[in-house]
């Protein structure tokens, strides 16, 4: 689907210190500002919108007054109830509280862990956004005062609004798309990192429950192999296997990809269009429909193992002890190893369409001529494959590559719709803390959520599964621009 | 002997292609046939029937609600649409042809956001949907998928790199606004990136299994998209029931889904390779 998103690295260091720059700039100027400003200006750190009255700037200031008194308004009514109790996240408990007056049982004023949770971290975030919009507002103004005393045309609301749909055309674009972010993105996934310090789950399960900060409790659990705890041994076991199949997948898909791609593109090969759409129709059909069907194709009592049973094959497969005496059918789906093969090898009847759709379009754009000077040059097939064709493709592809291997980490779909209600771990350890052997470190997280209602541990999960890609992304990046330079200098 | 280097040549692409469509052609197959469970005799079904074609759009009962998961992933899917386009072309013409002094923090910004695993933020949305009544409904699942697509901008805006500088500086000296160039100079050029987008976020409603599940779990049959009904039916206790209602069932939803991808991949190639080149 979509999740070709790559992300662009720089050092980390290099950030940090001019963050640190732009950090001791933004309050020194604040000063400044301050010392240097006339009444207006000064004015303005009380009333946000008295510097623009005082250059005119009548609705302008209307609208920073507005914003001023409803965010003043709105904050002690709504937010700062949550942000009191944001240290314990609520103390008290619902309950059935006798009212004598009704006479009758009613529910009392409880607390709600998750709301706390919730708008305590949307109360931090006003209150920066406040102090950030006060020292800039600031400034405005006294840029607008600088203006007015050099004589020079200070804009009025007509020339703003003009604008926001020329130099400042940015802020109009990124606007919505920002407030979406921030909503649907920024803040649940505060809220899902700060439930990984506390004790959420389906013990502490709002809003009959409360559940309160834990510290790193839950990231020392994660590590721990006792008796009734045995994250550790499943953590190791899910991580090793989500690395592993996102190696294979990655690169299993890659290889066949591009030599099937080649394969179809070769000059010799007839009727090509018919070839790709033959291979695309199975990309074609969403992944729910054609992954839960493979699921019951190959099922234990399902229409391969009937197949498999007739022609001899799972007899055959007894005798060369690939399979155990004790199954009368080929357990595709419901034994660990044969499921993990099973899973890469469907993985590549689902991928390897896509990467020839993709290196299609690639080899198509290698220019011709490069081709044809090697073979004048006396280059037979497979030496203009590796020296050409095989370096423009990893070029252009990189990016992909890196993308798709954080991708695969994440690859929900093919785990969960082929094996979920099909696969059952045997592994008591696994059992325990509600993994399996097939487990992505997603599909875990999943799990651990909508059966088990343990939003500690996979919000735990989560922050791990991000380092991971952090870190891989940005190592691979520095090797890929390290290899990109190499080429230049060839 | 170069004929027979043909021969074999194309008879290794008709069996991978065999080998490709198996399970397709078994779904049509299975969909046409008289049994309503899985059929685990024969790979082809006994008979010839529209069976579950009819049950499927005619006979609804509290399970198979086909023609409102239908209409209801068509609606999510348009409105998710045009709203998630129009964000993914704005935050793309803003990142690509505009020079600010944020750009650069926010795109390794938006780049770090997308490493988190998108299901993660999704479990916190559930339960803010959930405190202002939007799980369940068409209105809450539109948000989920447009809310957040901004990010999905890159691809856009490798496109948008690619439109040469000079034509929009033409237009600045004879007086264009930037709300101009955008409109009249920029998105005129990007047919192909354009159609990309636009199919791209109408088919994530209709592929997206994850979310979705999370979002509607009422049990009501008639508030599901199509990905979250057809799944239902191959559920342990109804898949014998209902196993050729769900063939049917993706065999209507494909169709439709398989046009609009084959066109997207067209464009795809023609906006994203062509770009990689010239950029």
């Amino acid at each position: 689907m979509g999740g070709k998103r790559l992300p662009a690295t720089g050092g980390a260091g290099k950030a940090l210190h001019s963050l640190g720059r732009a950090f001791i700039s933004f309050f020194t100027q604040f000063y400044q500002d301050i010392k240097e400003g006339d009444v207006w200006v000064r004015l303005s750190l009380l009333f946000f919108g008295a510097g623009y009255f005082g250059r005119k700037q009548i609705a302008k200031g209307a609208l920073v007054t507005v914003l001023q008194a409803f965010v003043f308004i709105f904050y002690p009514l709504a937010l700062l109830p949550s942000l009191r109790k944001f240290g314990t996240l609520g103390t008290v408990k619902r309950a059935a509280v006798f009212n004598s007056v009704t006479m009758k049982n009613e529910v009392n004023n409880f607390d709600h862990s998750f709301i706390i949770l919730l708008f305590g971290l949307i109360a931090i975030l006003v209150i920066a956004v406040v102090v950030i919009f006060w020292v800039r507002n600031l400034h405005a103004v006294r840029r607008l005062q600088v203006l007015q005393e050099s004589g020079k045309h200070v804009n009025r609301f007509t020339d703003d609004i003009r604008e926001l749909f020329n130099q400042k055309f940015h802020i109009t674009l990124l606007a919505l798309p920002s407030l979406g972010v921030i909503l649907f993105t920024i803040i649940p996934l505060l809220v899902m990192i700060s439930v990984a310090f506390t004790d959420y789950d389906k013990t502490h399960m709002v809003p009959t429950n409360l559940f309160t900060w834990v510290g790193i409790d839950n990231f020392k659990t994660l590590f721990t192999h006792s008796q009734t705890i045995t994250f550790a041994y499943s953590f190791g076991k899910v991580l090793s296997w989500t690395l592993l199949w996102a190696l294979l997948a990655t690169f299993s898909t890659f290889i066949f990809g591009i030599l099937l791609a080649m394969f179809i593109n070769n000059r010799n090969t007839r009727l090509k269009r018919l070839w790709r759409t033959f291979f695309m129709i199975s990309i074609a059909v969403p992944q729910f429909v054609s992954l839960l069907l493979v699921r019951n194709f190959f099922a234990n009592t399902g229409i391969v193992n009937t197949l498999c049973t007739n022609i001899g094959l799972t007899d055959f497969l007894k005798q060369i002890g690939l399979l155990s005496q004790n199954y009368a059918y080929i357990p595709f789906l419901t034994d660990p190893n044969w499921a993990k093969a099973m899973i890469l090898l469907i993985n590549l009847w689902i991928g390897i369409p896509y990467l020839m759709l993709i290196v299609t379009g690639i080899l198509m754009n290698i220019p011709a001529e490069l081709l044809e000077s090697a073979r004048i040059d006396g280059a037979n097939a497979f030496q203009s494959f590796r020296k050409i064709t095989m370096p423009y493709i990893l070029f252009v592809t990189g990016p992909f590559l890196i993308g798709s291997f954080t991708s695969n980490i994440n690859n929900f779909n093919v785990i969960y719709l082929l094996t979920n209600d099909v696969f059952v771990t045997k592994d008591q350890l696994l059992a325990n803390s509600n993994a399996q052997e097939i487990d992505l470190l997603i599909t875990w997280l999943y799990r651990l959520t909508q059966n088990f209602y343990n939003f500690k541990m996979a919000s735990v999960l989560g922050i791990l599964i991000f380092i991971i890609c952090a870190v891989f992304t940005v190592f691979a990046f520095r090797k890929l621009i390290k290899g990109d330079r190499e080429e230049r200098f060839q | 002997m170069k004929i027979f280097k043909q021969i074999v040549r194309h008879s290794v692409l008709a069996f991978l292609s065999v080998f490709w469509l198996i399970p397709i052609i078994w779904l049509v197959a299975t969909s046409f046939g008289p049994d309503t469970g899985p059929n685990i005799r024969t790979f082809f079904p006994s008979g010839m029937s529209l069976v579950h074609y009819q049950t499927l759009l005619f006979g609804m009962d509290d399970v198979a609600r086909f023609p409102s998961w239908f209409r209801n992933t068509f609606i999510i899917a348009t409105f998710t649409c045009i709203i998630s386009s129009t964000f993914v072309l704005m935050v793309a013409y803003a990142m690509s042809c505009m020079r600010f002094k944020s750009r650069k923090t926010l795109i390794t910004f938006a780049s770090t956001l997308t490493l988190f695993p998108g299901f993660l933020a999704m479990i916190a949305v559930y339960f803010i949907m959930k405190s202002v009544g939007l799980t369940n409904s068409n209105i809450g699942l539109i948000m989920v998928y447009s809310g957040s697509s901004g990010l999905g901008y890159l691809i856009a805006k490798g496109f948008f790199d690619t439109v040469p500088k000079s034509m929009r500086e033409a237009a600045y000296i004879e007086g264009a606004s930037e709300f101009k160039v955008f409109t009249k100079i920029v998105i005129p050029l990007s047919k192909p990136i354009i159609v990309y987008t636009v199919i791209s976020a109408f088919l994530v409603p209709w592929m997206d299994f994850i979310f979705a599940n999370i979002m509607l779990n009422s049990g009501l049959s008639e508030n599901k998209t199509v990905a979250i009904g057809l799944y239902a039916m191959v559920d342990k206790v109804r898949i014998n029931s209902y196993f050729g209602q769900f063939c049917a069932g993706g065999v209507l939803v494909s169709i439709p889904i398989s046009i609009l991808f084959v066109i997207m991949q067209k464009f795809y190639i023609e906006g994203v390779t062509g770009g990689s080149v010239k950029g």
